[in-house]
């Protein structure tokens, strides 16, 4: 939906006096939405201005979006970039995180923490090279550091409400601890070698890996639980559809 | 990968049928020459810097992020699960694109880079934005603002 929400912010910024473009990821929400000025480009949801770490890619897509500025044929001026980023094909030199298999049955919340924790601490030197990488890492929302998530996620298999002094409700605490999982996995996933597609690393996460199973499995716990906010971030906002099994 | 085709269902029938606002107007601001623009960026990542709350989930709120803000500092809070955020976690342009702007200030190609940025949570419904618009609107002219590029994810 966010393609919607910068075309409407463009025309109320243009409303108040100032020029707009806006890039559109999705073409269909721009012709419904009609701004001043946009830009639909092909990249994945998720990548409006193109590819990772190629940065003149990136500078094509922003200078095609600022030209739309010098444009006097407007409006509404709906143009497209169709230079298909040169990255969102899988890269067949990957190689995906060597993980540990624990031999553990994931039937008690305790035997996924232990699963879930073994591969963590696995994962976490790799993780570590991708910050020395990239320069920075995007976890940090969980307010928990790694070593806390495997106890705090089995609690919640056990169906406890465990909350975070910083987040508002269990709910919320437990949709960022899915987040800070995603991307740690995500950033140990490019940690070395060429870059993988996004759809290869969720193909790991998903299929390969416990915690992958575990974000699944704590689903159905939050969409059993009498929780209101816990029932919703569960059903909508916890497993990719595609990716349930 | 934004081509419709490629999005997976459901997601490719929610996005396309979700409900866009019509508006009555069509305004267009003619600004001057590109090399004279100051401009800001608008994110609908629902960006937070590092320790803030994230947005709630139906927050119509805009935030505030400095253009001197780390790379490392700034993080996406959005609520949808259905965008990929491995580019962002290689490199915050592909959401934010605030080295590109800043490279494109140095070569004079536009006249500068606001000091400050904004960034919403993009599934908000955009009616809700009314005041969130005026907020941005005030402060894009404290600093003399005249251009903006607003991103998706």
């Amino acid at each position: 939906m966010c393609t919607r929400a910068v075309c409407a912010l463009a025309h109320m910024l243009e409303e108040r006096g100032f020029s707009t473009v806006a890039i559109a990821s999705v073409r269909a929400q721009a012709e419904k939405t009609r701004p001043p000025r946009a830009l639909w480009t092909t990249s994945q949801l998720g990548r409006p201005l193109g590819e990772p770490g190629d940065a003149p890619y990136q500078r094509r897509v922003l200078l095609a979006a600022l030209d739309l500025l010098g444009r006097t044929d407007g409006p509404v001026i709906l143009d497209d970039f169709i230079e298909d980023p040169p990255g969102w094909q899988d890269a067949p030199d990957w190689r995906a995180p060597p993980l540990v298999e624990s031999g553990e049955l994931l039937e008690t919340p305790d035997s996924w923490a232990a699963a879930f924790g073994a591969e963590l601490s696995a994962l976490l030197p790799l993780w570590r090279t991708a910050q020395a990488r990239f320069g920075r890492t995007t976890v940090g929302l969980s307010f928990q550091a790694p070593t806390a998530w495997p106890r705090f996620a089995a609690r919640f298999l056990a169906g406890e409400l465990p909350a975070v002094h910083e987040l508002d409700t269990p709910a919320l605490a437990l949709r960022m601890l899915s987040d800070d999982i995603k991307a740690l996995y995500g950033e140990a996933a490019q940690a070395e070698g060429p870059a993988p597609s996004a759809h290869q690393i969720d193909l790991w996460f998903w299929r390969q890996t416990v915690a992958g199973r575990l974000l699944i499995a704590l689903r159905a716990v939050a969409m059993a639980s009498e929780n209101n906010a816990l029932k919703t971030v569960g059903a909508r906002f916890f497993v990719p559809t595609h990716w349930l099994p | 990968m934004a081509r419709l085709e490629d999005i997976p269902q459901p997601t490719r029938d929610a996005v396309v049928a979700a409900p866009c606002p019509a508006f009555d107007t069509q305004p267009f601001v003619v600004g001057p020459p590109l090399a004279q623009r100051r401009m800001a960026i608008i994110s609908s990542a629902a960006l937070i810097r590092r320790g803030e709350k994230p947005f709630p989930f139906d927050s119509a709120e805009c935030r505030f992020l400095p253009a001197s803000a780390p790379a490392g500092d700034i993080l996406i809070s959005h609520v949808s699960i259905n965008f990929d955020r491995a580019g962002f976690q290689r490199d915050l342009n592909v959401v934010y694109p605030i080295d590109r702007l800043r490279e494109l200030a140095a070569e004079g190609v536009i006249s500068g880079v606001a000091e400050t940025n904004y960034t919403v949570m993009g599934s908000t419904d955009p009616a809700a934005m009314t005041m969130t618009a005026d907020q941005i609107a005030g402060q894009l002219r404290q600093e003399r603002i005249d251009s903006i590029l607003l991103s998706p994810v």
